[in-house]
């Protein structure tokens, strides 16, 4: 199973210095920064994915500048993402259209001729189609049942455009992989799809629409797609937001998936900032440490403009969490001072009070007890990797995008490891295969 | 504190006065009053909040040996202070901060944040400014903050004579240097530049600082800048594609402004610049020749100076396109769009010089 990393120019900068907080002053992004293989001189991952979306153009505005999107486009995929040294040579460049980009359109804005003109031109190894999101599934749906008007639109977009995207790849000698991608509305309208596809001549199919999906709703969609489709189709999921809960997902034969999950975790979800390995097959959760920049955290600036805090102020508590932090770190401190430290600074992020005003709040008081295992634990002097190994507690502290980022790229090294041990166990014994050959032979 | 002041003749109503002080002292007898409002919205304070990037800006200038920061900090008081007048012109300046800093800092606040984060023995003057009332003070927290700042193109066009500038002027310094060059030095686009010095030129200045700083930092002059001579070659391959521009445009070229053709125009001119980049880069081009060769294609598929565009399902008038960044992307997307077809049908129709021509092989 690989797994697909899916970047937004998600890199960080290797000469950041962490006690002056900042970057050299001729630093420019792009060019000094590094990508998550580059600072960990390996790549956790098996593969990138690249949404044309992400890029952007006239039409879709996308994260690069347009001065990076021409270049993309200029120096194609691989030398752009700086995979083009021989080390990386085997890592695969997926791309797709990134269909959120355009959810509120009648039409996706790109043709089947102008992405595989793009996949190709741009050195991809493997395409998506040109698909359009279909919303409100219905899991309980069976045949081509439900489905608005919309829903059936897009599906029928989906495939048309497939179909054609299949025979312009053909036409042009593409040198990548045409994916054929999956829309629907319900576990059958899925399958449908997918039995479509192979019958134009796709034998690896991308699952679209997937983030909004719980586990059980997508494992309905893979069950019923694997019943009609050859056991030699592969299979990718774009867009898998619950790549934690890959172990589960086992026997429905995914050749790989794609997801920013384990980078995005570092800093947009409230409790599951940092990746350890856990028990057994599990992953281990720890919250980072929340000391934002005093005076450039929109919610601190407002405190300010409205008179709640004076800036200094805010400077001197941001100021006293950081040491009390890194003297605790060194052994310097006692584990209820720096917490307390800490909660004085989280009081004006969390409450827009003083910690006196609201030390006894039930914000506060949980934000402390997830704060006291993090400090406890000190999982970043656990982790041997070289993000963990170069900056230490700097890691956990929920700060800026250099350490929210470099936070995430330690996940993804330890989210890699996780995919390649679930592999390793699947190689040993794999259930669903097994009742699945033992069915067939009661048939 | 006391402090031995300078005082200066002005007005009547108010007191001038100048001293030398660390941004610590400051701190100690001024405030930063930042505007906000009560409970009961009572508007109080004045100043804006700090800004990081600048204040980051100013300290980076600050921490080099031979920084110098001969303007003033302006602290006003309404209170708090006597002056003492001595002989000629001199006075001896008391702030009592028994109950607190009785100043409030009206001008520099910036720079007051990067020296306080500075770790070196710096004075600054401090121009003191004694007021009737708070409503006099803020009366001049206004006047002093309100200047007109340098236009733009003056500022740009001083650059390349200033060094040791700060990154983000240093990048844009370079490429004021390459636009003055291409606009004084025999080159194609010699005197159509509108600079703040050469007022009868008709592209604007910073339409082609645009091109030449794009080009720097992400596509071919960022490996020319970086060889032997590189500035030479920088203004040489911008010379040589927009004197294929004129051969393969000649009527839309000469004779004409912005008003009158697009190709002179700040869209035409950033469009092209896309151009230059792909021709440059994806087929090696650098003479006039070259560039003449992969513009030929857009001959009869232009609109710069009467009829349409047509962009896929979008049609323009020729005219219909402005210098706003929508209309600069589409007009860059079209005409990208049909060189690299036509570079991608000049590579089948010779497939084998692509792959066997590359310089190494």
């Amino acid at each position: 199973m690989k797994f697909i990393f899916a970047d937004s120019l998600d890199y960080v900068d290797p000469a950041f210095d962490f006690i002056a907080d900042r970057s050299p002053a001729e630093r420019q992004p792009y060019w000094d920064d590094a990508y998550p293989h580059e600072i960990l001189g390996y790549a956790p991952y098996d593969g990138v994915l690249v949404s044309r979306g992400i890029i952007g153009d006239h039409r879709v505005k996308g994260k690069y500048t347009s001065s990076q999107a021409r270049r993309f486009h200029l120096v194609g995929a691989r030398k752009f993402l700086r995979l083009d040294k021989p080390q990386f040579k085997d890592l695969d460049i997926f791309g797709d259209c990134g269909a959120f980009t355009y959810v509120q359109e009648e039409r996706p804005p790109y043709s089947a001729t102008e992405m595989a003109e793009f996949y190709d031109e741009c050195g991809f190894t493997h395409g998506a189609s040109v698909d359009h999101i279909i919303f409100d599934f219905d899991p309980a749906a069976t045949g081509m049942a439900g489905g608005s008007d919309d829903a059936k639109a897009r599906f029928d977009i989906t495939l048309e455009n497939a179909d054609a995207f299949r025979r312009e790849a053909l036409a042009m000698d593409a040198s990548f992989k045409p994916l054929g991608v999956v829309q629907g509305w319900s576990p059958a309208s899925m399958a449908e799809a997918a039995r479509r596809l192979v019958a134009m001549g796709y034998d690896y199919l991308a699952l679209g629409g997937m983030v909004p999906l719980k586990s059980p709703e997508i494992k309905l969609c893979l069950e019923a797609i694997r019943d009609v489709i050859p056991s030699s189709t592969r299979l990718h999921i774009l867009g898998f937001a619950k790549a934690d809960d890959i172990d589960g997902f086992h026997g429905f034969d995914i050749a790989s998936f794609d997801t920013t999950s384990p980078l995005i975790r570092a800093f947009k979800d409230a409790k599951q900032n940092y990746y350890l390995p856990g028990d057994g097959l599990a992953l281990r959760y720890f919250t980072s440490i929340r000391i934002p920049q005093a005076i450039e955290n929109p919610k601190l600036q407002r405190t300010v403009k409205k008179g709640i805090f004076r800036a200094e102020d805010l400077v001197a508590m941001e100021s006293a969490a950081l040491s009390a932090l890194r003297a605790y770190d060194a052994g310097g401190a006692d584990i209820d001072d720096v917490l307390q430290a800490i909660l004085i600074y989280s009081a004006a992020l969390v409450e827009e009070k003083s910690y006196a005003e609201c030390r006894d709040s039930i914000l506060l008081a949980r934000l402390a007890v997830r704060y006291r295992e993090t400090l406890m634990e000190k999982p970043w002097k656990q982790c041997g990797c070289p993000i963990c190994a170069t900056v230490g507690v700097e890691v956990i502290i929920f700060r800026g995008s250099n350490r929210n980022k470099r936070r995430g790229i330690h996940n993804l090294a330890i989210y890699h490891e996780h995919i390649e041990r679930l592999d390793l166990k699947r190689a040993v014994h794999r259930p669903y295969d097994l009742s699945r050959s033992l069915c067939a032979t009661k048939r | 504190m006391t402090y031995l002041a300078v005082c200066a003749r002005q007005s009547d109503e108010h007191q001038v006065l100048t001293f030398a002080a660390t941004a610590g002292d400051i701190l100690r007898f001024a405030t930063i009053d930042r505007i906000g409002r009560s409970a009961q919205g009572v508007l109080s304070g004045f100043q804006r909040p700090q800004v990081a990037a600048h204040i980051r800006e100013i300290r980076d200038y600050l921490e080099k040996p031979n920084a110098v920061l001969p303007n003033p900090i302006v602290v006003a008081f309404i209170q708090g202070v006597t002056v003492e007048a001595r002989e000629e012109g001199s006075a001896r300046l008391q702030i009592d901060v028994s109950s607190g800093a009785p100043g409030l800092v009206v001008d520099g606040q910036q720079r007051l944040s990067a020296l306080t984060e500075l770790d070196r023995d710096f004075q600054v003057f401090v121009s003191a400014l004694i007021c009737r009332d708070e409503a006099e003070l803020r009366r001049q927290f206004v006047l002093i903050n309100n200047t007109k700042p340098l236009p733009k193109s003056l500022i740009y066009e001083l650059l390349p004579s200033v060094d040791d500038l700060p990154p983000r002027l240093s990048r844009r310094s370079a490429a004021a240097e390459i636009t003055a060059r291409l606009n004084y030095e025999n080159t194609a686009l010699k005197g159509y530049i509108k600079q703040h010095t050469m007022p009868e030129g008709s592209i604007a200045d910073t339409v082609v600082q645009k091109v030449v700083m794009e080009s720097l930092s992400n596509g071919v002059m960022r490996e020319l800048v970086r060889m032997p001579k590189g500035e030479d070659r920088c203004v040489k391959i911008v010379s040589n594609f927009f004197d294929a521009v004129k051969r393969v445009f000649p009527l839309d070229w000469h004779g004409h402004k912005p008003a009158t053709s697009r190709l002179l125009h700040g869209a035409g001119i950033q469009a092209l610049g896309d151009v230059m980049e792909v021709l440059a880069q994806r087929a090696d081009a650098r003479s006039i020749d070259d560039f003449e060769e992969g513009l030929a294609c857009l001959k009869g598929r232009t609109a710069w100076t009467s009829g349409e565009w047509h962009f896929g399902d979008e049609v323009r008038r020729w005219n219909g396109l402005q210098n706003i960044n929508r209309d600069v992307a589409l007009l860059k997307h079209y005409l990208v769009g049909v060189v690299k077809a036509d570079l991608r049908r000049r590579a089948k129709a010779a497939p084998a010089p692509l792959l066997d021509g590359l310089p190494d092989a």
